[in-house]
């Protein structure tokens, strides 16, 4: 077989996104001189990058915003010397020692690969979602938000990130009307934050009510139309925010030997290592994960740890 | 050749910034028009985008061609400005 090793760029390590797992990743294997380059398909701190107020991440007792911690995490891991490019991987061959890199910058040779790609928002799946994106459907509030200035909303979900969505929506709509299919499964502290809105009329709370359909004229959104409690009934609004859960960023490795649970997560053996020997993952794409920035970021610092361990031929052998 | 390039962004946008980095390591220098600052251009970007969302970056070249990209988007935008 030829010698590919030779015609194209190798590495030491090579992670797959740039969020708080991967920087955390990089501030440790680059602070143990292992060289490392990351790839970025979107925005450098991932998901916590996109994420208003962030007040659960350790050591920052009035809470941090997103972006400034993603910049942060990200000068952090430059400082020791790891290398963001920006674009996407495609897929991950195993070739022995070597792993081999499919990038939109082309192929590349990695000894080790930490996989840290978190997921994405996931879509409701109803009629006039996907023609009215960004025309009034929208997943990302500190992205479109600032569109909605004094406009009436409906945000979709429950769960920990559509509370915290909402409530910062208020910064601009004059009212959210929370459409929630079955109950809120948020945490405490936000739902007595939630209670705050809801008290002060900005917030309106539809329990066991699902979302069926978004309409809009000229092009925008005019209206949501969902079932609450077996009746149909009708938000005459500018825009819609879902945060209805996440999907794993996992498409790129779906046809190699790393293996995914039943959702499309990664499995690992304890030390985060995939059944690609040399493959490692971390944060919010591991089977498993917890979702929390602090986790990720824990999980990164262990997964540099044990690919340290691993190039130096120290790894414990694979228990999938 | 670019003749000039705006971009549309808010505070809390972190693809405004991603934009912004991949011009700024183009060597690409830029109007940035702040909609949290100027929000009565809000429906400026919105007319030229066709989108409600930012970034939005306004490419014009020697020619006043224009070339819009919305959102964060390195397949339209790099060769836009190179
Ligand atoms: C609205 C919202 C609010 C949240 N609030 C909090 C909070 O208050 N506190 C908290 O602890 N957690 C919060 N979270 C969860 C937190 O953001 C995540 O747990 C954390 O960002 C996970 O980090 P990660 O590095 O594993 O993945 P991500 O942050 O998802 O980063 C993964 C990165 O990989 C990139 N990528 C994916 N595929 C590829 C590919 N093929 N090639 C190149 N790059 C790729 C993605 O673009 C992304 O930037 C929130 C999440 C959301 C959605």
């Amino acid at each position: 077989m030829a010698d590919t090793t030779t015609e194209i760029p190798k590495h030491d390590v090579i992670i797959v996104g740039a969020g708080p797992a991967a920087l955390t990743a990089a501030i440790y294997t680059t602070r143990e001189d292992i060289e490392t380059l990351l790839f970025e398909r979107g925005v450098v701190g991932g998901l916590a990058a996109v994420t208003d107020k962030i007040d659960n991440y350790p050591g920052f007792p009035d809470g941090v915003e997103g972006l400034t911690l993603a910049q942060d995490l990200q000068k952090q891991a430059e400082r020791f010397g790891a290398v963001i490019e920006l674009g996407e991987i495609t897929a991950i061959h195993d070739e022995g020692e070597y792993k081999r890199i499919e990038s939109t910058s082309g192929d590349m040779h990695a000894r080790a690969v930490l996989i840290a790609t978190g997921s994405d928002y996931k879509k409701i799946g109803v009629p006039g979602e996907q023609e009215f994106y960004a025309r009034g459907v929208h997943y990302c509030a500190t992205c479109d938000g600032a569109f909605y200035r004094e406009k009436k909303l409906v945000v979709v979900g429950g769960g920990n990130s559509a509370v915290q969505e909402a409530i910062f929506l208020t910064r601009f709509a004059s009212h959210i009307d929370l459409l929630v299919r079955s109950t809120i499964k948020a945490s405490d502290v936000l739902q007595q934050e939630l209670q705050e809105y809801v008290d002060k009329g900005k917030i309106t709370i539809h329990l066991n009510t699902t979302t069926d359909l978004i309409e809009g004229e000229d092009k925008f959104v005019t209206k949501v139309t969902g079932t609450k409690d077996g009746k149909k009934i009708e938000f005459d609004v500018d825009g819609v925010f879902v945060f209805v859960g996440l999907e794993p960023n996992s498409e790129f490795v779906k046809n190699s030997a790393v293996l995914l649970d039943e959702i499309g997560f990664v499995t690992t053996n304890q030390d985060l290592m995939t059944a690609i020997p040399g493959v490692f993952a971390c944060g919010d794409i591991r089977s498993g994960a917890t979702m929390q920035i602090a986790s990720a970021a824990g999980e990164g610092a262990t997964a540099a740890l044990k690919i340290r361990e691993y190039l130096e031929g120290r790894a414990h052998p694979i228990q999938n | 050749m670019v003749k000039n390039i705006t971009i549309f962004t808010t505070n809390t946008c972190a693809y405004c910034q991603m934009v912004k980095k991949y011009l700024g390591a183009k060597g690409h220098t830029y109007e940035e028009v702040n909609l949290d600052e100027h929000p009565h251009r809000q429906a400026e970007a919105t007319r030229l985008s066709g989108a409600m969302t930012t970034p939005v970056t306004i490419v014009t070249r020697e020619d006043d061609s224009q070339e819009v990209i919305v959102g964060y988007n390195l397949a339209k935008l790099a060769p836009a400005v190179a």
